[in-house]
């Protein structure tokens, strides 16, 4: 069977245009889905055949709007679904920016080929600053939130986009990973949580991400024995369907198929994956009118059809002559194709506006 | 709670505030009339800054129909804090909502707040009985193991809390012995959250802990919650897995060892696979194959053998992995 690219890319675009009121509580993570849609597009190489160039356009310009700011610094909020009508940039104190939509906005406009010159880059990095706990994570608002991995992976991607740390405290936060680190192997969403597949990723990417620090060189933050725990669970994880679960003993779930898969990649073990059993296993949640659910028979959405294709483009397998297999290369580490982290690392830092 | 704010006249002195769209949206959602109606009023309450019985309504209005809508949430608490409406009032009312809704954040981090701000061991002793129930629906649910975790870690009470902890994955793990999210909470509650009242004794605690999984292996020896926890056991107390060999011998064979005529003599330390099981795990062959690469020297040849048993045929989807293992292996040798 083939990969229905142009299904995939038909569900991502109609997702774009509207979501049924079913999907409500989408609304305060509005740029994080259309950041799943757009990167769906951009892997597929749709984003000119399922958009207009005044699509394009009135995206990043809806995109900008939700760059905000205040006493807190700059970022971007999920949507307008708390603002006023009668809004003149000043947003109110219920109206904040997320680090989840900070961090998926950028990579949303870089998709689009934004030149990111309305970017307010010191703005960002006090917000950065602002959304750091004294234990060393991050929550999702300066004013609190959920506060884990998760977020604080993205002020590390932020901070790598902008190719400037000084925003953040990056031994506090190194800190704070490793007292994430279970017993199994993986890590948990929060210091002494249950390993998990999606938390696992943040910890080990940012551990990839951020420069050598005096106390903390990259090379010396996973001992041997560590790495060598992480990689087991990971790969103990491939369940018999091919398909990776996200902690021990559950079923397998698309999403963690990234996850897991991408992590291994980042640790230089993405070999280590049977990539055959994980395509089978990825055809099967294709669903037939387009989108992949997050297993077989089950309802499509844009972030597991994101996700999987992602893991796709990362541990590619042998389909012989399908070309609806191949996709492009992608950076595990930011999750963006290889096109569009350059474009990013191009148009994003200050010192690339400076040269 | 289902006509409009609208036309209900309790609501006349407010002004509804639309929602601010400038450019055409990035997957819009199409809203329902009534969701439409609700948030219109709340953005009127955010701009007066009302704190008052109808606006604890209203926010229970949007959450049942938006439990992600985190400025409902936020905006509730102050008021419930602002009117001094009795927290336990507050913890009970959103019972009902926790269970319907138990896979959203916001729903933990209220009663968090409210728990935090109660500072009652009384208050976090029913917490940790509420959560009982809400894990009977969903066994492994994340969100309430963290909550969990964090009510016992904050409150950190070992008569009232702790205590009751051990009892109760046991109970779990009777009708379920893969629930990870219980073997992991037994290691939150053993090792790595302190040492409990009676626990003192790190030997016996030590001896207790591998007698009890080794007894759960004994039940279902294909099940990896188990095993991992028996490593991280060792790990973190330092004990060689070769102290355990005789135990995985046991489950490394195709054949059940025969009971013979010794039967009675039951060795405790070293439980036999029960009927039926399935041999041999595979979970027991790595573990053996840990035991010989640690051991090195003639040694080393057994684990590369058991390795390629596994790659081979007993475990082929790691295949790649336990190639990697004899690779290693030997570049160390």
């Amino acid at each position: 069977m083939s990969l229905s690219r142009k299904g995939h890319a038909s569900h991502s675009r109609r997702c774009l245009i509207g979501l049924p009121f079913s999907q409500v509580d989408i609304d305060s993570s509005r740029i994080a889905l259309a950041f799943y849609c757009l990167g769906t597009l951009d892997i597929l190489n749709s984003i000119e055949d399922q958009s207009s160039e005044l699509d394009r356009e009135t995206w990043r310009e809806w995109l900008w709007e939700q760059h905000i700011s205040g006493v807190y610094g700059t970022g971007f909020r999920p949507s307008p679904y708390v603002t006023p009508e009668d809004y003149k940039g000043e947003p109110s104190e219920y109206d904040l920016p997320h680090l989840v939509m900070t961090y998926t906005a950028l990579l949303c406009l870089a998709i689009l080929r934004d030149d990111f010159s309305q970017l307010d880059r010191p703005g960002i990095l006090r917000f950065l600053g602002a959304c750091q706990r004294e234990d060393g994570s991050f929550s999702a608002l300066p004013n609190g939130g959920e506060s884990d991995l998760r977020m604080l992976y993205c002020a590390f991607a932020i901070s790598d986009f902008l190719d400037d740390w000084s925003g953040i405290d990056v031994d506090a936060a190194i800190a704070y990973i490793q007292r994430c680190y279970s017993y199994e192997g993986g890590y948990g969403q929060t210091p002494s949580g249950e390993a998990l597949g999606g938390t696992s990723y943040c910890a080990i990417a940012s551990l990839q991400l951020a420069p050598d620090t005096p106390s903390s060189p990259r090379a010396g933050r996973l001992s041997g024995a560590q790495r060598l725990r992480t990689i087991r669970w990971l790969v103990q994880n491939q369940t018999a369907e091919g398909g990776f679960c996200g902690r021990t003993c559950k079923l397998a779930d698309a999403c963690y198929c990234f996850w897991c898969g991408a992590a291994l990649s980042i640790l230089g073990a993405g070999d280590l994956v049977d990539k055959r059993a994980l395509a089978d296993f990825l055809e099967k949640c294709q669903f037939k009118y387009g989108g992949l659910s997050k297993a077989p028979g089950e309802r499509p959405d844009p972030y597991h059809t994101y996700l999987s294709l992602a893991i796709l483009a990362i541990l590619p397998s042998d389909h012989g002559d399908d070309e609806s297999w191949k996709l492009p290369r992608l950076n595990a580490l930011w999750n963006a194709t290889e096109e569009t982290a350059a474009w990013a690392r191009e148009h994003i830092p200050a010192k690339a506006r400076a040269s | 709670m289902s006509e409009l704010l609208a036309d209900d006249p309790e609501w006349a002195d407010v002004v509804p505030i639309r929602q601010y769209e400038n450019v055409n949206p990035i997957a819009p959602i199409f809203y329902s009339e009534e969701y439409k109606d609700a948030t219109d009023y709340f953005r009127g309450v955010l701009k007066t800054g009302e704190m008052s019985p109808r606006v604890l309504q209203l926010t229970e209005r949007i959450i049942r129909m938006n439990p992600a809508h985190y400025t409902a949430w936020q905006h509730r608490y102050k008021t419930v804090i602002s009117l001094k409406i009795p927290l336990e009032e507050e913890l009970e009312l959103m019972n009902e909502i926790a269970t319907t809704f138990l896979k959203t954040y916001q729903v933990w981090h209220h009663r968090r707040l409210l728990l935090t701000a109660l500072t009652s061991i009384d208050a976090a002793a029913r917490e940790l009985e509420f959560l009982k129930t809400v894990l009977r629906a969903d066994a492994k649910n994340y969100h309430t193991w963290s909550f969990r975790q964090w009510i016992l870690a904050h409150f950190n009470d070992e008569e009232r809390l702790w205590a009751g902890e051990r009892a109760y994955i046991e109970d779990l793990l009777e009708q379920d012995v893969r629930n990870n999210s219980a073997w992991h909470h037994r290691f939150f509650v053993v090792f790595s959250s302190g040492i409990r009242l009676g626990d003192e004794d790190r030997d016996q605690m030590l001896r207790r802990e591998l007698s009890f999984v080794k007894e759960k292996i004994a039940l279902a020896p294909n099940n990896p919650s188990a095993w991992n926890y028996l490593r991280g056991a060792l790990e973190h107390t330092n004990t060689p897995f070769s102290t355990l060999t005789t135990f995985v011998e046991l489950y490394t064979t195709s054949q059940p060892p025969s009971r013979g005529r010794d039967e009675d003599v039951v060795d405790l330390d070293n439980p036999p696979p029960s009927a039926g099981a399935q041999l041999p795990a595979v979970a027991a062959l790595e573990f053996l194959a840990d035991i010989y690469e640690k051991e090195g020297g003639d040694a080393s040849a057994k684990a590369v053998e058991i390795w390629k048993s596994l790659a081979n045929e007993k475990d082929v989807i790691r295949k790649k992995y336990w190639e990697y293992r004899i690779r290693d292996a030997l570049s160390k040798a």
